[in-house]
């Protein structure tokens, strides 16, 4: 436990760094700090280089942690609840390091709740002036996600009192509680540190929900939800939540198969195996993760619609292991981009290099060590 | 080479003195029609006309949409003058004009809201060039009135000059 502390410690620094770090990707022509002089958009290899030791050590981090989970004569839960609030620090770095998506959510709900128009008819850059334009990468499209998300961000929104950096911190934490709410959902669900700890402590999920303040959390949160009261045997609120979740970003449409499957299988009194079904759904969300490549790109964010399972199913050492050297390989995605600051050229290639050469490395490297072990 | 000179300078005189009449060209983009009466999905889409209304909720998400449907019923209108269907052409423009009278309260209203209405304003100047530019073509087209007969109705006067100017003035 001593040794626990001594890293714990070290664990506030480097997320304090890391935080600090995040101010980097703040584009100075917007506003002009002078410690943002060493920025990503003047110093690009250096802050490639340095966020690829972040992560390094983030992944670090998460090994250390899963092996102290691990070992059940451990205490853990007060232990855990510490390691999350440290991470919650990551609450207050700059939102736009990795994705602008967060700019949009803001923006879809100040046309609706503040501009009171229909955010799937009209554009944020209908109303020419607003601050937000500056921030906003899809200013000329109308809302990208489900009604579910639009009514929902109105919370945020409401209690940013329309100041500006307000409301984007009032979204970074609403996000925040959403991850909290999946987090103690998946422990009355397993009664398993170390399990919720797969999912909890990943850093993807860290980065993404914590940095960025995607809504993904959200969406999945209605989802596995859904799935709790399907193990109440309560089918309505189930729908329900499936359904506010479908229209949050329609991905875990994926899940009504299973859902589906699981609601046949109560109404006839069958036997239902959990773990196969959230293996199942697991599987779904893969493959809608996979499918998203053909819509535009593979976004690291929406290996949150998979991971959220993996403290529900019983998967053998060797796939977590794939699975996680593929979400941590979904962080160095990132690096192509902040290196070249360019999104075509070389840049997809390097994306999908970085991507899938390391899980394949490892696929490779399990194969033939089967395969040698059967031969010898 | 006087007498050239002097035939040349009469032309240049008419040319400038006569009103020569050039349409201008406006830019803005009228839609495809869509479908005509007569079509057994006419009636659907009147009915998703009406309940799209509440969908367009919002300053600029009505202008939006009574101007989409100000142009639908001109180039539908258009269509049917030019098929000689005068009574279903004089209903479609009616349905244009209806449309078209809400668009400056819309903005009226938006501007009373505080939103920006210049970018909108210049939207309506271009619409209503357009509209003018194709009212115009439709009156040097159709007769002046014509009496209209329909199968097991009375006989009706439609007045298609005054109503298309009517329509034009509205859109000045």
């Amino acid at each position: 436990m001593k040794h626990f502390s001594i890293v714990l410690i070290t664990y506030i620094i480097f997320i304090l760094l890391f935080t600090i770090f995040s101010f980097t990707f703040f584009n100075t022509d917007i506003v002009n700090f002078p410690f943002l002089q060493f920025s990503v958009f003047s110093n690009r290899l250096l802050v490639g280089g340095t966020y690829t030791l972040f992560i390094l050590l983030f992944i670090g981090y998460f090994v250390y942690f899963l092996n102290f989970f691990s070992v059940k004569k451990n205490s853990r839960r007060v232990p855990f609840i510490k390691v999350v609030a440290i991470s919650s620090l990551l609450v207050f770095s700059f939102p736009g390091m990795l994705s602008y998506d967060i700019f949009n959510y803001i923006a879809s709900a100040k046309v609706t709740f503040f501009y009171k128009e229909n955010p799937y008819v009209i554009m944020p850059i209908a109303f020419s002036g607003e601050p937000l334009l500056t921030f906003m990468h899809a200013a000329n499209k109308t809302a990208l996600y489900g009604p579910s998300w639009i009514l929902l961000t109105y919370i945020p929104h409401a209690l940013g009192l329309g100041y500006f950096f307000l409301t984007l911190y009032m979204f970074k934490l609403y996000v925040f509680v959403f991850y909290l709410l999946t987090v103690l959902l998946l422990y009355r669900m397993t009664k398993d540190i170390f399990r919720v700890g797969l999912f909890a402590l990943c850093p993807l999920v860290l980065i993404e929900t914590f940095v960025s303040g995607h809504n993904d959390i959200v969406m999945m949160f209605f989802a596995v939800m859904s799935f709790f009261m399907l193990e109440k045997k309560q089918i309505a609120p189930a729908i329900l939540f499936l359904t506010i979740s479908i229209l949050i970003k329609f991905a875990t449409m994926f899940l009504l198969p299973v859902f589906l499957l699981v609601v046949f299988k109560i109404i006839t009194g069958k036997m239902i195996s959990w773990k196969k079904m959230y293996l199942y759904s697991m599987t779904s969300m893969l493959c809608i993760f996979l499918l998203s490549s053909f819509r535009e790109e593979i976004y690291p964010w929406y290996a949150i619609w998979f991971l959220v399972f993996l403290p529900l199913v019983e998967i053998s050492k060797r796939i977590k292991v794939i699975v996680f050297i593929f979400t941590f390989s979904l962080l160095f995605r990132y690096v192509p981009y902040i290196v070249t600051l360019n999104h075509f050229g070389l840049t997809p290639y390097l994306k999908m290099i970085v991507t899938f050469i390391p899980v394949l490395i490892v696929i490779s490297y399990y194969y033939s060590k089967r395969l040698w072990q059967k031969v010898f | 080479m006087k007498r050239k000179l002097l035939i040349a300078l009469i032309i240049f005189g008419i040319l400038y003195i006569l009103p020569l009449k050039a349409l201008a060209q406006s830019t803005y983009v009228l839609p495809y029609p869509s479908v005509m009466p007569g079509n057994k999905f006419y009636l659907l889409e009147r009915v998703a006309e009406e309940i799209l209304q509440y969908w367009y909720f919002g300053d600029f998400a009505k202008f939006t949409y009574h101007l989409s449907y100000a142009d639908k019923y001109l180039v539908e209108s258009k269509i049917l003058f030019e098929y000689g269907q005068y009574a279903l052409a004089v209903k479609s423009l009616e349905r244009s004009n209806m449309y078209f009278i809400r668009l400056e309260s819309d903005l009226d209203e938006a501007a009373t809201h505080g939103k920006d209405i210049s970018e909108k304003s210049i939207q309506l100047t271009s619409a209503k060039d357009k509209h003018k530019e194709i009212l115009e073509e439709i009156v040097s087209e159709v007769p002046v009135e014509v009496l209209w007969t329909e199968e097991n109705k009375p006989q009706q006067l439609l007045k298609l000059h005054h109503l298309l100017d009517k329509s034009i003035m509205l859109r000045v």
